[in-house]
């Protein structure tokens, strides 16, 4: 059934014409241009596709498109300012939290969630490793990216954010 | 400065589910739901008269458009069994695995070609199974291939030194056995790709997840018909690839389908499709009897190692080839006298084998450490102690072992000291006694491993061949072409700091570009990156730096030898001020170049274009015929904690000490030994592919085939030891395998040291809770 | 992983043709009502084509898998955005809990800390972070998983869940709810819409302790849940679930009763525990060998018991 879906995207108040059985994942990188939402298991095993809806990290896969209507969607595309890449992303690559990059998108989302809702609170290793369980890496073992979040929360904390 | 890191934080990647082309379709595997079955018929016309589908290819189009797959490596001159198969990308006649590819479904759009898939009907005759090593082996087994004599795709046998010589020595013999349970690499990203047939040129062009472009572009040429120099062959930012990604094969009915509908057609592999009909590292059985002295000197080694290789199907060869590794490794890093190995690799009904980070390098390394260590409890040595004993020292340099290997550089007992030192090893001893009186179970591990890199195998498409260019363009920037394929690992920032440093330029004038078929070589495996295609990029750079301040020195009226290169300038060294940038130098270069300004006679050498392409070969390998050209050295330390009650494993602490010759970048290096040690202890305690017994794959996703979390990877220790290697450009050494090696190993090591009480040994991995519960139950003597 | 899927079992077509990596979603009419009248009339209206849905955690990877097929359109029936399904109430007796509550609103809720945090201890080791701020607390038990782990806790808690229907309101003691892996009471044109637990008690304590292959983001190879209650320093009442040891989580009667009346000492524990493992008689599958689900089962039923009392002193 084709439907027109409204909600933000990034942001950006947007409308689409999608289909009924369409994911959230398949809208977003097929009509909304968000290609960092990466596709894999398409079962929610994986965290690739993680973004934020409503503020709250979920995988793309495994939502249906037609429930985010009216809802605000965030994707890493989102973070980006006048083609800025955001200190949290600054933070990965300095830390090298990235190594093939096709987790990363998702983990960004994870840990941009997880920093906002910290505030002042210092992270643990314990609370980053856990709540970054759901965002699966072959790469990099985990080290340089619980450092990169980490990183990014001190330069939150240090007024470096949006 | 990190471009590719910072293009791909933004969202700029573009990785092979991002193509998008012009009128392209989009193409769905079918795959046999049984694991061996004749194919009595397949009706497509259900699926044909779905709208939105164009076509559907099975395997009598395949056998009738392309030829089968090509061999890869072929040793039957050597007169060791060498079995190779006939077959086609998708087969005509039976199945030989769970999962393989029936047909393929091109469609205007993925999900209908995912409807269409449903709708092919394909009628089968199950036929019984070699589904494991055992059943394969028995007399009168189901066999794989109708036109062998059995499943036993290859025998071969080694005798390095003196085996004999070395079991008369002995003052005591120690039998060892040892498995590894199936595993693979499963890189978040599966395999995918765009192939576009272009009808005009008869031309194909393919983007993708392609680790080996050169090696795909001559397979797929072979396989379609096509001449090569018709083919190209280009890679994509690779979502990892662990040599899961160096074989092209579904790649080629990609390919087909786009000279069949003259369209570009796309396919992106499902996850579960990776896992079934992917690539997957062998299953293994090491029966061996090792001798030494009663003082812990190590003499020899009579073993025979089995492997389950899966079917044959996809890299002919390649997977009888990877027993060599196998049965050369067990040497590591000690002095011999001899070793008599045998390795027999079995085809069954299970997918593939592939070179999954350390490609059979691993096998011999995991075995001969655990038998070490076991020779070690017999003599009531300490792990340090035997190896320290049996090290290769420092002064012996380049060493060559008895099988070939020509040991480049190292200080084997330094590694291992800072280890020990890292770890406090005195401490964790202690405490494990301490605990032991309050039921609780730690465990230490130690091993000590080599890594073989840089790989150059004769008779095989890994004979070791490289290519690379650099090259200055007229504005001053510079392009850096090579076969090494990122694929996480760091090709770009290493690549560029090496011109960058021999260039006197800013890494941000480097530009490392994208790998195509264009370049020969065969692409980062086997941990050969830092050892071939960077040694080329450096060597090109060398022969550039001698153009540029040749021209340079001709251009200022100095000799050459007084041209500084720095910080993106050039000047003469008696006078800093009169520098110019590369920028202007380029541009007098390609377009003043007239005889006023430079030396004639560099202008007919052409040694103002400044453009060098070159190649680079191991200084070992031709003489010795050993395979590989920089052995990087690490140890690893583990202490573990168990749960005696539920076989739970947890990691107390991790220490990894290496030396992989000069770094090029830190971060670099610590990021793969990171994620190789968290492979490695991935395999260790939960990784197992299983089939049962109708030879489905029972791991076919995340949920279940259980690879670690944030939560179970460990803090992890690293300290760096710098012993350049004499043999590579820059004096480094592969290393990207050796992680993974010694942390599956230690951790093993570390449980049944946490089990000792028990008397356990702890030789099957995964050591999941469930075995170790198992174990201890048997070794207890207690029912349920 | 959980989902809210009442009924429909009819429309499940269980054959597997051919091995497909990842297969389409079926056609679908998307429907989000707001009151329980809108949904019970279209759950009525569309019959068989009806499913109901909350976070689809589970629902979409079914189709995926191949482990549900439709040869119809499908009239989906989202119900998570029924603010009447959303709410945790919680009176002096009894917490009530939507259907489409997340988990992670379970996680986070004062009302489900204070009156049944076994449950709280329960989603903590559930899923990940992701799936737990979709999927939802009806879902988890509609879907009837012998794995599923909000169940225990609630068994152990004397949960009744809250069926609608055309005809009304039907209440159904948790332990009735389940039929076999997959199925429930709930039949067509049923809707499960809320879960009630009475509210833990000043004299109690209760404990949930999981085991899987791995620690993080697992399928539990057995789960298990105790609740005890003591006066006079005797167990008054026991409560003991397992998860992943039988075609249904269930509850053991016989080590219950052989617990309450007794003192907790570590002899009493112990058997109770042996009791616990000798009552059930799990499979062997891909995640666990029967040996050691009954081996796993008495020690966490033994170490969930001595949390309690822990807790209890």
């Amino acid at each position: 059934m084709k439907m027109p879906l409204t909600f933000m995207l990034n942001n950006q108040q947007t409308t689409l014409e999608i289909d009924a059985r369409q994911t959230l994942l398949e809208v977003l990188r097929n009509q909304g241009g968000m290609t960092s939402v990466h596709r894999s298991c398409e079962e929610g095993e994986c965290g690739a596709c993680t973004v934020l809806l409503n503020d709250e990290p979920v995988n793309a896969c495994l939502v249906l498109a037609a429930s985010v209507q009216g809802a605000s969607v965030l994707t890493s595309e989102g973070l980006v300012k006048n083609g800025k890449p955001h200190p949290l992303m600054k933070a990965f690559t300095d830390e090298l939290g990235i190594q093939c990059g096709f987790c990363t998108p998702g983990m960004l989302m994870n840990a941009y969630a997880l920093i906002n809702r910290a505030g002042d609170n210092l992270l643990t290793d314990q609370v980053i490793r856990k709540t970054l369980e759901g965002n699966l890496c072959r790469c990099t073992g985990y080290v340089n990216i619980i450092k990169s979040v980490h990183t990014a929360q001190k330069a939150k904390l240090a007024g470096e954010w949006w | 400065m990190k471009k590719r890191e910072e293009r791909l934080i933004l969202g700029k990647g573009q990785y092979a589910d991002d193509l998008e082309f012009f009128n392209m379709a989009h193409l769905v595997f079918v795959g046999s739901p049984h694991a061996h079955a004749k194919i009595v018929s397949i009706d497509i016309e259900k699926a044909l008269a779905l709208p939105g589908v164009i076509t559907v290819i099975t395997g009598k189009e395949v056998a009738a458009h392309t030829r089968p797959l090509p061999v890869q490596a072929n040793f039957t001159s050597k007169g060791w069994t060498w079995r190779l198969a006939d077959v086609y990308a998708i087969p005509a006649d039976k199945v030989r695995w769970h999962g393989e590819p029936v047909a393929a479904v091109v469609a205007e759009d993925e999900e209908t070609a995912r409807r269409a898939a449903d709708l092919v009907e394909v009628a089968y005759e199950v036929l019984p199974l070699a589904g494991d090593l055992r059943t394969a082996l028995a007399p009168g087994a189901p066999k794989v291939y109708d036109d062998w004599e059995d499943n036993k795709q290859v025998h071969l046998v080694f005798d390095f030194g003196d085996p004999e010589k070395a079991f008369d020595m002995a003052d005591q013999v120690l039998q060892v056995t040892n498995r590894e349970g199936r595993v693979t690499g499963v890189p978040i990203e599966p395999r995918g790709c765009v192939g576009m047939y272009d009808t005009k040129n008869d031309t194909l062009e393919m983007w993708g997840s392609f680790q080996t472009p050169f090696l795909s572009r001559h397979n797929i040429a072979a396989t379609l018909g096509v001449p090569e120099a018709k083919v190209k062959i280009n890679a994509v930012d690779i979502g990892g690839a662990f040599g899961l990604k160096i074989h092209a094969w579904k790649e080629n009915v990609v390919a087909l389908a786009s000279k069949l509908t003259g369209r570009p057609v796309k396919w992106m592999e499902p996850h579960r499709d990776f896992m079934a009909t992917g690539p997957h590292q062998r299953d293994v059985f090491w029966d061996g009897k090792i001798a030494f002295k009663n003082d812990g000197t190590l003499l020899g080694l009579k073993a025979t190692v089995f492997h389950d290789l899966g079917v044959e199907s996809t890299n002919k060869g390649i997977a009888a080839l990877s027993i060599f590794p196998a049965c050369s490794s067990p040497t590591n890093m000690y002095k011999w006298v001899g070793m008599h190995v045998e390795g027999i690799g079995t085809v069954t009904n299970k997918s593939f084998y592939c070179a999954y980070r350390g490609y059979g390098k691993d096998k011999g390394i995991k075995f001969i450490e655990a038998a070490i260590n076991q020779v070690a409890k017999k003599l009531h040595m300490t792990p340090e102690a035997i190896r320290m004993k049996n090290f290769i020292q420092p002064h012996e340099f380049p060493y060559h072992q008895i099988n070939n290997y020509v040991l480049d550089s190292g200080d084997y007992p330094a590694v291992l000291n800072k280890a020990m030192e890292m770890a406090d090893l005195a401490f964790f001893r202690k405490r494990k006694k301490a605990l032991a009186g309050q039921g609780r179970y730690l465990g230490i591990g130690l091993v000590t491993a080599i890594e073989p890199a840089g790989v150059a195998v004769p008779n095989c498409q890994m004979g070791g061949i490289t290519e690379a260019r650099v090259l200055i363009t007229p504005d001053g920037s510079v392009e850096v072409h090579s076969d090494r394929t990122e694929i996480g690992q760091g090709v770009e920032i290493s690549h560029a700091t090496i011109v960058a440093d021999i260039l006197g330029m800013d890494m941000a004038h480097i530009h490392v570009k994208r790998v195509t078929s264009d370049f020969i070589g065969q692409g980062p495996l086997s941990s050969r990156g830092a050892v071939y295609p960077a040694s080329a990029v450096a060597k090109a750079a060398k022969l550039l730096r001698k153009k540029v301040v040749q021209c340079a020195g001709s251009l200022m009226k100095i000799p050459a030898d007084q041209v500084v290169l720095e910080k993106g300038f050039l000047y003469p060294a008696s006078a800093p001020e009169k520098k110019i940038s590369y920028a202007q130098f380029a541009d007098k270069m390609f377009f003043f170049p007239g005889p006023r300004g430079l030396d004639p006679e560099i202008l007919k050498a052409h040694d103002h274009l400044l453009d060098v392409t070159t190649t680079w070969y191991s200084p070992t390998t031709p003489e010795s015929g050993s395979s590989y050209t920089s052995f990087c050295v690490s140890a690893d330390i583990a202490v573990v904690e168990l749960d005696i009650d539920t076989g739970v494993t947890q990691i107390v602490k991790y220490v990894h000490v290496h030396d992989a010759g000069t770094i090029i970048n830190a971060q670099v290096v610590d990021g793969q030994i990171q994620g190789g040690i968290v492979q490695g202890i991935g395999e260790a305690l939960y990784e197992g592919l299983n089939y049962d017994e109708n030879g489905q794959l029972m791991n076919t996703s995340f949920s279940n085939y259980l690879i670690p979390t944030s939560v179970e990877a460990p803090d992890i220790q690293i300290a760096h030891l710098e012993t350049p290697s004499p043999f590579s450009e820059t004096g480094s050494k592969g290393m990207g395998e050796a992680p993974i090696i010694g942390a599956k190993a230690v951790i093993l090591d570390a449980i049944e040291d946490a089990l000792s009480e028990f008397g356990i040994r702890v030789n099957d991995a995964p050591a999941t809770p469930e075995k170790v519960r198992k174990w201890i139950r048997q070794a207890s003597g207690q029912n349920e | 992983m959980p989902d809210n899927s009442a009924g429909n079992n009819a429309m499940e077509n269980s054959v597997m043709k051919n091995f497909i990596g990842s297969r389409a979603m079926p056609d679908l009419v998307y429907h989000s009502p707001k009151e329980i009248s809108d949904l019970l009339s279209m759950v009525d209206a569309h019959g068989t084509s009806a499913r109901v849905v909350a976070g689809c955690t589970d629902f979409i990877p079914s189709v995926r898998t191949g482990r549900w097929c439709f040869d119809q359109e499908l009239n989906l029936i989202d119900i998570s955005k029924m603010p009447v399904l959303n709410q945790i109430e919680k009176t002096d007796d009894v917490l009530k809990i939507g259907a489409s509550v997340s988990l992670t609103r379970i996680l986070e809720s004062p009302e489900i800390k204070e009156g049944c945090p076994v449950l709280a201890q329960a989603v903590a080791q559930m899923a990940s972070l992701q799936v737990r701020n979709t999927a939802t607390m009806g879902g988890n038990i509609c879907m009837a998983s012998p794995a599923a782990d909000t169940v225990p806790p609630l068994l152990v808690s004397d949960a009744w869940v809250i069926i609608q229907d055309a005809q009304g309101e039907h209440k159904v003691l948790l332990t009735d709810f389940f039929k076999g892996p997959g199925r429930s009471v709930l039949t067509s044109g049923q809707v499960l819409t809320h879960i009630c637990i009475p509210v833990k008690k000043a004299n109690e304590a209760a404990w949930f302790q999981k085991i899987g292959t791995r620690t993080a983001v697992i399928i539990s190879v057995v789960s298990a849940a105790v609740r005890v209650t003591i006066s006079n320093g005797v167990c008054d009442t026991a409560r003991i679930a397992l998860g992943s040891v039988a075609p249904t989580p269930v509850r053991v009667a016989e080590a219950e009763q052989f617990l309450e009346g007794k003192p907790l000492d570590d002899q009493v524990i112990a058997e109770c525990a042996r009791m616990a493992a000798q009552a059930i008689s799990p499979i062997s599958d891909l995640r666990s060998s029967k040996e050691y689900r009954k081996d796993v089962a008495r020690t966490l039923v033994k170490r969930s018991i001595l949390a309690c009392r822990e807790a209890l002193k």
